[in-house]
C-alpha cells in the first residue's frame, strides 16, 4: 500500500513552487514495456482455434473469443424470419451513419441495438474530432501523426482514406444539425491531441459526443430506418457460399428469437470496456462487452491486434462509486499538468496517451501516487493551474467537467482531481478494407469493433472521426451491395465447426459467447430473462 | 466496479433504500442502479453510459419525510436512507416527425416549426417540464423561445439535454420540449454554422490540392 497520504500530497502541491518537468529516466518504448498494461506478461496467451489461430491476444478476450455459441438449431425452431437489405448491428454514431446513408442510397434498412438507439461510447465521447482545416494543417500530417501515435502498426491506406474523408465527414454532420464551438467569426476552433503536431480537433464544449449522437439519433428517428431496441444479436448467420446473410436476435421485451435475414450486414458493436481488462476501471458505456468480436471472429473473420488496449491517462480515481469516469484529453490540451505526490511534473501531458498512462502507472507504482484509501490511487489533474492562466475556461469550455466535479464535492476550479489511468479503447478489431468490408463477403464492420486504423495507440478526436467516415462508406457499399438474387439457404451452420473445434482443441465449454452484459448487471440470474438461455438439457 | 467485500471492510455507512419495490441495504455512496446490483438484482433496461449523459435510467424519487415525488436519473442518485425508487419505462417516441432538408431556407424555420410542433405555442406554462428535468434545464423558456422563432437562444438553454424524454412525459400539452430544444439547436447548425476554415479545405480538397502520400517514412 504505497503512495503518500492525501494531506500531505495536498500540502506538496499547495506549496510546489516550481513546475518543472522531472527529466524522465526512461524512452517511451522502455516505459510502455515496463508499466503500460499491454505488456503485463501474464494477460497474454495464443488463440487455439480461429482465423487468427497461434495470434497473441489478451487472456479475458480470448476466453470469450474461444466461448460456446449461446444457442443451437432448436432453439431456432419457430422463431419468426424478416427480411431486409441492410442490417444494422449497434446503434452508436457508427451504426448511425452507416444505416442513414443505407437508407439514403434506397436500401431497406433495420438497425438493432442491445440497449437503445444512441446508448453508445459515442454519447460520452468528450474531447472533439479530428479533421485538419487549419491553415498551415494538411492531411498528410494528419496521417503522419496518426501513424506515428500508432507506433506504426495501423493501416496507411485506411488511415488515408480517413483523413481526407475528414473535413467532409464534419460538412456532414453540421448537415445533420451538430453544433461546434465557433471563434467570433463563426470559424471552428480547434485543439490539439497528445502526440499530434497541429490544432486539429475541432469539438462542442465537453460534450461532442452527446452533441453528435442528439443529432444523429433524430436524423435515424426521423428516416424510414425501422429501429429494434432491446434486441441484442446472439449470433450471425451464412448462406449456402458462407457469405454474411443475417443475424439471430433475441428479444429482450418478450424474450423471444426472430432471425433477420439481410443481404449484407453491418457489425457497429463497439468496444470492450467492461471486460475491464487486467481489473482496470473502465470509462466505457454499460453495453461495451465486445459481442461484435466474437460474432465476427465465429463466422470466420480475421481479427488484428488483439493484445492492444488503449488506458486512457485520465480516468477519475475517487470517489469509488465514480471511479474510471473519463476527464477529457480537451483538459491538458488547455494546459492542465500532472503532477504527483510531491508536487512533482513528471511527464509532458501532451505526449501520447500510452505514454501518459504508462508515466501515471509508474508514479503510483514507485510510491508517488496520492494515496485516499485502500482502492484509490491517482495522480493530481492541476485543473486550478489551467483556470488560473485562462480564467473562465473551464466554465465555458469544459462544463461536463465541472459538473463531474460537484459530484465528487470538488470545485475543479480551486482544488485540483485525483486521476488514474482507464480503460478506454479496444486499438485492434476486425480487419476491414476501406469500405469496412471484413474477410467475411456480405459482412461490414464500422468503428471500435474493427481493426487497423489506430495501430497501437489512438490519438484524442480520431476514434469520432472513424466511426463516421467508415460509417458512410460501409453505408453506402452495403446498400450497393444489397442488390443481389437472395439467399438460397440462412443458417447458424458454423456453429457446428465452431464446437468442433472447440472440443478438438479441449477447450472449456462452460463459457458462453457473447457476453452481452457486465457481470454486475447479474443478466444471467434474473428469471425474466429465463426464456433466453439455452435450455438446460 | 464497487465490489461487496471491500466496501464492507471500509465500513462505509448502510443505509435502506426501496427500489421497485424491493427493501434493499447497502452503502450510501452507491447509485440507484449500482445499490440494484449490489444486493444481487438484476438491472439490465433502463441502463446506458452510467455517467448521466445518456438518458436511459429514469426514476422517481421519494425522499424520506417528504412527499414529493421527483424525476431523475438513476445513475446519477446517490441513495439516502428511507429513499424510494421507481424505474420507469420509456415512452412512446414522439408523433412529431420532419427532416430538415425539406425546410428549404431559413427564412421557411419559423412558418415550418409551427407546422410541425403546432402544440408548442399552447404551452400553458404548467411548468412540469422544469420541474421533471434532471439537468435542470429551463425547459418552458427554450419552448416559448422557440415558438417566438429565437432558435438560437432556444437551442443554447438544450446544451445539456440528454434526450431523457422526462419533460415529454410531463408535458399535458404534448409539447415534447425536449424535440423543440434539439430542433432549435438543429436548424441553428444546419442554417447558420459556416466555418469559413472548413470551406476553405473542402474547396481545396475539391480541387486536389491535397493528395496523401501513404508511403510515408518509418523510424
Amino acid at each position: 500500500m504505497t503512495g503518500i497520504s492525501y494531506s500531505e500530497a495536498l500540502a506538496h502541491y499547495q506549496a510546489a513552487k516550481s513546475r518543472d518537468l522531472k527529466k524522465s529516466d526512461m524512452a517511451t518504448d522502455e516505459l510502455l514495456q515496463a508499466f503500460h498494461p499491454d505488456y503485463r506478461e501474464d494477460s497474454l496467451v495464443s488463440l487455439c482455434v480461429g482465423p487468427n489461430q497461434g495470434d497473441s491476444c489478451h487472456r479475458q478476450l480470448a476466453e470469450l473469443l474461444q466461448s460456446d455459441a449461446r444457442i443451437d438449431e432448436a432453439d431456432l425452431a419457430g422463431a419468426s424470419i424478416v427480411q431486409t437489405d441492410v442490417l444494422v448491428i449497434g446503434g452508436g454514431g457508427a451504426g448511425c451513419a452507416a444505416a442513414l446513408m443505407a437508407e439514403q442510397a434506397g436500401a431497406r434498412v433495420i438497425m438493432a441495438t442491445k440497449l437503445r438507439l444512441g446508448d453508445s461510447n459515442t454519447v460520452m465521447a468528450e474531447g472533439g474530432i479530428q479533421a485538419s482545416i487549419e491553415r498551415g494543417d494538411t492531411p498528410q500530417m494528419h496521417l503522419d501523426d496518426s501513424l506515428k501515435a500508432g507506433h506504426y502498426r495501423g493501416d496507411p491506406k485506411l488511415v488515408a482514406k480517413m483523413v481526407m474523408d475528414a473535413p467532409d465527414v464534419i460538412r456532414w454532420l453540421i448537415q445533420q444539425g451538430m453544433q461546434f464551438d465557433l471563434d467570433e467569426f463563426g470559424d471552428l476552433m480547434t485543439r490539439r491531441a497528445g502526440g499530434t503536431s497541429a490544432d486539429r480537433v475541432v469539438y462542442y464544449r465537453d460534450y461532442t459526443g452527446l452533441e453528435m449522437m442528439r443529432a444523429l439519433r433524430e436524423s435515424v428517428r426521423n428516416s424510414k430506418i425501422d429501429v429494434w431496441d432491446y434486441s441484442p444479436v446472439v449470433e450471425l448467420m451464412s448462406n449456402e457460399s458462407g457469405h454474411c446473410a443475417g443475424a439471430v436476435i433475441s428479444n429482450l421485451k418478450d424474450c423471444s428469437y426472430v432471425l433477420i435475414e439481410a443481404q449484407t450486414v453491418i457489425l457497429a458493436t463497439g468496444g470492450i470496456g467492461r471486460m475491464h481488462l487486467n481489473g482496470f476501471p473502465t470509462s466505457n458505456h454499460f453495453g461495451a462487452t465486445g459481442d461484435g468480436l466474437v460474432l465476427a471472429y465465429r463466422l470466420g473473420a480475421k481479427l488484428r491486434d488483439l493484445d492492444s488496449f488503449q488506458y486512457h491517462p485520465t480516468g477519475l480515481a475517487h470517489p469509488q462509486h465514480l471511479a474510471g469516469t473519463l476527464i477529457t484529453e480537451g483538459v491538458r490540451s488547455a494546459g492542465a499538468q500532472l503532477l504527483n505526490g510531491l508536487g512533482e511534473r513528471f511527464v509532458d501531458e501532451l505526449k501520447t496517451r500510452d505514454h501518459v498512462s504508462a508515466a501515471i502507472l509508474k508514479e503510483c507504482a514507485e510510491g508517488r501516487g496520492v494515496r485516499v484509501d485502500e482502492n484509490a490511487v491517482g495522480v493530481w489533474l492541476d485543473t486550478p493551474g489551467v483556470e488560473r492562466t485562462n480564467p473562465g475556461i473551464l466554465a465555458k469550455r469544459l462544463p461536463k467537467l465541472v459538473e463531474l466535479g460537484n459530484k465528487c464535492g470538488i470545485n475543479p476550479v480551486e482544488m485540483p482531481l485525483l486521476v488514474y489511468p482507464t480503460l478506454h479503447y479496444q486499438n485492434g478489431g476486425v480487419v476491414i478494407d476501406e469500405h469496412g468490408q471484413s474477410t467475411v463477403p456480405g459482412l461490414y464492420c464500422v468503428g471500435e469493433v474493427s481493426g487497423g486504423i489506430h495501430g497501437r495507440n489512438r490519438i484524442m478526436g480520431n476514434a469520432l472521426l472513424e466511426i463516421i467516415s467508415f460509417g458512410r462508406r460501409a453505408g453506402l457499399q452495403a446498400a450497393e451491395m444489397s442488390h443481389g438474387r437472395g439467399h438460397k439457404k440462412v443458417t447458424i451452420g458454423h456453429l457446428s465447426k465452431l464446437r468442433r473445434e472447440l472440443a478438438v482443441a479441449g477447450m472449456p465449454m462452460e463459457v458462453k459467447g457473447p457476453m452481452l452484459f457486465p457481470e454486475c448487471a447479474k443478466f444471467e440470474k434474473d428469471a425474466d430473462y429465463e426464456g433466453f438461455r439455452r435450455k438446460k438439457q | 466496479m464497487t465490489d461487496k467485500h471491500s466496501m464492507r471492510e471500509m465500513g462505509e455507512k448502510l443505509v435502506n433504500v426501496k427500489i421497485d419495490g424491493k427493501a434493499i441495504t447497502a452503502p450510501a455512496s452507491l447509485s440507484a442502479i449500482q445499490a440494484l446490483w449490489y444486493a444481487g438484482y438484476s438491472r439490465i433496461k433502463s441502463v446506458g453510459c452510467l455517467e448521466g449523459v445518456c438518458g436511459s435510467c429514469r426514476v422517481l424519487v421519494r425522499r424520506a419525510g417528504n412527499s414529493e415525488v421527483r424525476t431523475q436519473l438513476g445513475c446519477q442518485t446517490l441513495i439516502e436512507e428511507g429513499m424510494q425508487v421507481m424505474f420507469l419505462v420509456f415512452p412512446r417516441p414522439t408523433h412529431h416527425t420532419y427532416k430538415l432538408e425539406e425546410i428549404s431556407s431559413s427564412w421557411e424555420v419559423q412558418t415550418k416549426f409551427h407546422k410541425i410542433f403546432p402544440e408548442a405555442s399552447r404551452c400553458r406554462e404548467c411548468r412540469g417540464c422544469n420541474a421533471s428535468c434532471p439537468k435542470g434545464i429551463d425547459v418552458m423558456k427554450g419552448v416559448a423561445l422557440a415558438a417566438r422563432g429565437r432558435f438560437r437562444e432556444a437551442g443554447e438553454l438544450f446544451v445539456e439535454c440528454v434526450m431523457c424524454d422526462l419533460c415529454l412525459t410531463a408535458c399535458p400539452e404534448l409539447i415534447a420540449p425536449n424535440h423543440v430544444g434539439l430542433f432549435s439547436r438543429r436548424v441553428t447548425a444546419y442554417f447558420h454554422t459556416r466555418p469559413s476554415n472548413l470551406i476553405r479545405r473542402l474547396e481545396g480538397l475539391q480541387r486536389g490540392k491535397f493528395e496523401v502520400n501513404i508511403e510515408g517514412e518509418k523510424p
